[in-house]
């Protein structure tokens, strides 16, 4: 591909334009779900596009006095770059599986922290002390999620022949069947599953923000046009990442028209799963999420890796 | 004169040392501009050398001095860092110049003699005049603590010189030869073995990978941060690392068996390291033990085996040193300035001081791994490494995690130290401060700029240049990751996030006070961000580790001080000083000799 064709698809498709709309969708279906689940109505399916365009043109961004404003402004937009950036890789890779590169898997999983550290950095620059505390929780949940995230991925890994090509998985899946299919396959996408509802920030992992306690924690200073671009961010890793899991477990996106219809619909399901996840659970502590994942679903990733080395 | 370029590169740095130790401190503007005018010869000097590759220096009919693919960019990289550190040092320098620079000097030279060696007798001298010099940069701080750690240091790094000088003299019984291009031994005895691991163990200690390890941040607290991204962060780090390549590509065949060994050492080192680094209050001790912690992923990467992991060792080690050495120069930046390195009561900085926070950020998000800067590079083709052993390892699932586990905790500490030092609410202690001087600025952005270089032309620049030389073989990577490709595309986001902020929209900007809930911010207590891990610590094995080092149980320092002191104790005790007690012990010893000589 040539500069423009990566621009184009940076920005327009499947990068940043395609990848926000639909997670701006994927956002309704959560509410709308959510709303179903609480018996109210929900919103329309234009609500979410609404606030972000009401957020980016009409409401004011305002900084907190004695920040570093570079840092404070700047985040966001780094953020949603990364974000972006990943969500392009994994979607052109698992629908071309032959574009992509050696060692593009950890490309994309430490492409993957750069959203959570820059929110991070954006709510320590606030100089606010929930903003503070908020960020520090991120951070934890980071580290109790990380752990069994790598031994969950060790398991297409492994299964695959040792390969860490994203498009030598899906290759691999296309003659052999899904990951997923197999038993420790099956197990690790469990695993992975409880990580990104942790890395996507749902409940019962959302201590970060934790709305009636830190009133939004490292978001709490942000407002009008960087807020939007946090928000904007979370959109597109809500395509990003469960389209990751896709690529791993369900052998990525076939390009044709049952292919794309089969794949849309393993994203519903995926993301209806992380929905009723959070609609079934209250928010736990952050030492309860640590101890949670580095305790029972650490030995769930480590008997999928073992059945995984016995070729199950 | 330039025909012989190796022996001056030594020669000259430590004659140079003498002299400045010998010009008295008033002249400082004289010491400043012949060390700085040394080191940059220096760095020419290596330059060339490495351009002229491979340079020999005979004596006899042995060459003594030798420079290759591998020595070659190593020596490079160390006078680099003597000339940017001997800049920084202008500016925060404050007292006893002429030893300062002198030491430096010396540092400098011996270094080079040690890299070049061709001779193990010859490098063996080297190593021990560095340990010598380390210890004398730590005591120019003239504080309690600093005559502590400089003992420590010179305690284990000259025992376990004391236990290379047995490797060498094993592998002299086995080969009949000192000279390091005549030695290729295969492991294949229990003495071969034997000599590997003393070897080895020298360069863990300089390097500071565990056991070994607890001379470093004790260094790192108490020596000023100028010596302490000389030496620990940077110069060590090259040296020990240069050896243990040096060891196991060229005088061992490595097998499976010795790989584990340093796989295992260097896993064990990644993690239990950055734990401890997770819960420190001092900002350069948090670093001292990331440069411990470092040192694994170079070992893990040599101990794979496998080419693309050994090239991703030494390029982390490169790296390593870069922006762990950017990183204690910004320590040293905020030293001078807050006049404490104590993160409880540091804060808000990034305000005052934007170049030293910007380097500090830089260097923090490649010591993290975080793409597109150098440590991303260096790590992912660690990984690749440990992925590509997989086939022959049942391991290796052990190694990743704990490689790229530990990447996360260096994440969580530095997300720490970025707030308790330079983010959140401005502390109480800190009064309006200004930003460093250019002497001391300029080398720090110069690392962090490095650092940028290095991530994103990795594959043009430093790869080929550098390390795949020194590298026997070809690494398996065909494609390479965009790293230039992927920048652009951030940057063009970042950009668009600009021009949204600028032009977008009708409503600009607005400066507004803290919202904390609607009380006042500056009555509610500051969040330092030390406290951060806290809740981890209380609950997990973290604590338990963390708890068992601050005991010293994972020290070896301390651990043999228990153990002498079991023996000595009892012996002290006899000497009482009672004339009495002192005679009965002659009279005894006379009759055991008397004995022994009765009935023999």
């Amino acid at each position: 591909m040539k500069f423009p064709a990566y621009m184009f698809a940076f920005l327009v498709f499947p990068g940043f334009v395609f990848s926000a709309v639909a997670g701006l969708m994927a956002g309704w279906v959560d509410r709308k779900v959510t709303a179903r689940l609480q018996w109210r109505v929900g919103p329309p399916w234009y609500q979410n596009f609404f606030d972000i365009l009401k957020l980016l043109l009409y409401k004011e961004t305002l900084i907190p006095r004695g920040v570093p404003k570079a840092v404070f402004l700047g985040m966001p937009a780094l953020g949603l770059a990364a974000a972006t950036l990943v969500s392009t890789i994994v979607l052109i890779t698992s629908g071309m599986p032959k574009i992509g590169f050696i060692g593009d898997v950890i490309v994309v999983v430490y492409l993957m922290l750069i959203p959570p550290i820059t929110l991070m950095l954006g709510g320590f620059a606030s100089a606010n002390s929930l903003a503070s505390l908020g960020a520090s929780r991120e951070m934890k949940l980071m580290l109790s999620y990380e752990l069994p995230f790598i031994l969950a991925l060790a398991v297409p890994i492994m299964k695959c022949g040792y390969v860490i090509r994203l498009g030598d998985i899906i290759a691999y899946q296309r003659l052999h069947g899904d990951i997923f299919a197999s038993l420790s396959g099956g197990i690790s996408f469990f695993v992975m599953l409880l990580c990104i509802q942790a890395k996507l920030g749902f409940v019962p992992f959302d201590m970060p923000e934790a709305e009636t306690e830190l009133m939004g924690g490292p978001y709490i200073e942000y407002s009008g046009k960087a807020l939007a671009i946090f928000k904007l961010t979370k959109a597109v890793m809500t395509v990003a990442i469960p389209a990751f899991m896709i690529a791993l477990y369900l052998g990525g996106i076939k390009l044709t028209l049952d292919g794309i219809v089969k794949a849309v619909i393993k994203y519903i399901l995926i993301l209806t799963a992380m929905i009723i996840i959070k609609n079934t659970n209250p928010r736990v502590r952050i030492d309860q999420a640590v101890k949670f994942f580095w305790g029972i679903v650490m030995v769930l990733a480590a008997v999928s890796l073992v059945l995984a080395f016995m070729g199950r | 004169m330039f025909s012989d370029p190796l022996p001056i590169l030594v020669m000259a740095p430590i004659a140079a040392g003498f002299a400045c130790i010998a010009v008295p401190d008033g002249m400082k503007g004289l010491i400043k501009l012949f060390t700085g005018i040394v080191t940059a010869a220096c760095l020419a000097g290596s330059i060339f050398v490495f351009r002229e590759k491979p340079a020999f220096w005979f004596y006899g009919d042995t060459a003594v001095l030798l420079a290759d693919n591998l020595s070659g960019f190593i020596a490079i990289a160390v006078s680099a860092f003597a000339f940017l550190i001997t800049i920084y040092s202008f500016g925060s320098v404050e007292r006893s110049f002429g030893r300062y620079f002198g030491y430096v000097l010396m540092t400098l030279g011996a270094s080079m003699g040690v890299i070049f060696a061709n001779n193990l007798l010859v490098m063996l001298v080297f190593w021990g005049f560095l340990a010598a010099m380390l210890y004398l940069l730590v005591n120019l701080e003239n504080t309690k603590e600093a005559a502590l750690a400089g003992r420590k240091a010179l305690i284990i790094i000259g025992g376990t010189d004391a236990v290379m000088i047995f490797g060498i003299g094993l592998i002299w019984i086995m080969t009949d030869t000192f000279s390091m291009d005549m030695i290729r031994l295969p492991l294949d005895s229990i003495l071969t073995y034997t000599a590997y691991f003393c070897i080895v163990i020298a360069s863990f200690a300089k390097a500071g990978a565990m056991p070994f390890h607890s001379w470093l941040p004790d260094v790192a607290e108490s020596a000023s941060g100028s010596v302490a991204a000389y030496l620990p962060a940077s110069l060590d780090k090259l040296l020990g690392i240069y050896l243990l390549a040096r060891v196991s590509f060229d005088l061992f065949i490595t097998t499976a068996a010795s790989n584990l060994v340093l796989l295992a050492v260097g896993a064990i080192t990644i993690v239990l390291a950055v734990m401890m680094a997770l819960v420190q209050h001092n900002y350069r001790k948090l670093l001292g033990y990331h440069a411990v912690s470092q040192v694994g992923y170079m070992i893990l990467g040599i101990g794979s085996g496998t080419v693309i992991g050994i090239a991703g060792g030494l390029f982390h080690m490169l790296n390593n040193a870069i922006y762990k050495s950017c990183l204690f120069l910004t320590s040293g930046a905020v030293e001078k300035k807050a006049g404490t390195m104590d993160l409880d009561k540091l804060g808000g900085l990034a305000k005052f001081m934007p170049f030293t926070f910007l380097a500090c950020v830089i260097a923090s998000l490649a010591i993290s791994g975080i793409p597109p800067f150098n440590g991303f590079v260096s790590k992912w083709m660690i990984y690749q490494g440990i992925i590509e052993s997989a086939s022959s390892s049942r391991l290796w699932v052990v190694w990743l995690c704990a490689a790229m586990f530990g990447s996360a905790l260096t994440i969580a500490s530095f997300m720490k130290l970025l707030h308790a030092a330079f983010m959140g609410r401005k502390s109480d202690n800190i009064k309006e401060i200004r930003e460093v001087g250019p002497s001391m600025y300029i080398p720090m952005l110069t690392l962090a700029l490095i650092c940028i270089i290095f991530g994103i032309f990795a594959f043009s620049i430093p790869l080929p240049l550098f390390i795949l030389p020194a590298v026997s073989g070809v690494p398996a990577f065909i494609g390479t990751w965009g790293a230039v490709l992927a920048t652009i595309l951030i940057l063009v986001g970042a950009a668009a996030g600009f021009i949204l902020y600028r032009f977008f929209g009708r409503s600009g900007l607005r400066i507004v006070d803290n919202f904390v809930g609607g009380e006042a911010p500056e009555k509610l207590s500051r969040v330092s961000g030390t406290e951060f891990y806290d809740t981890i610590n209380d609950i997990s094995l973290i604590g338990r580790i963390n708890r068992a080092e601050s005991a010293g149980n994972f020290d070896l320092y301390n651990i043999g001080m228990k153990a002498v002191n079991f023996f000595t104790i009892p012996l002290q005790r006899l000497h009482n000083g009672v004339l009495p007690t002192y005679l009965i012990w002659c009279f005894l010893g006379m009759v055991g000799m008397f004995l022994f000589l009765f009935f023999r």
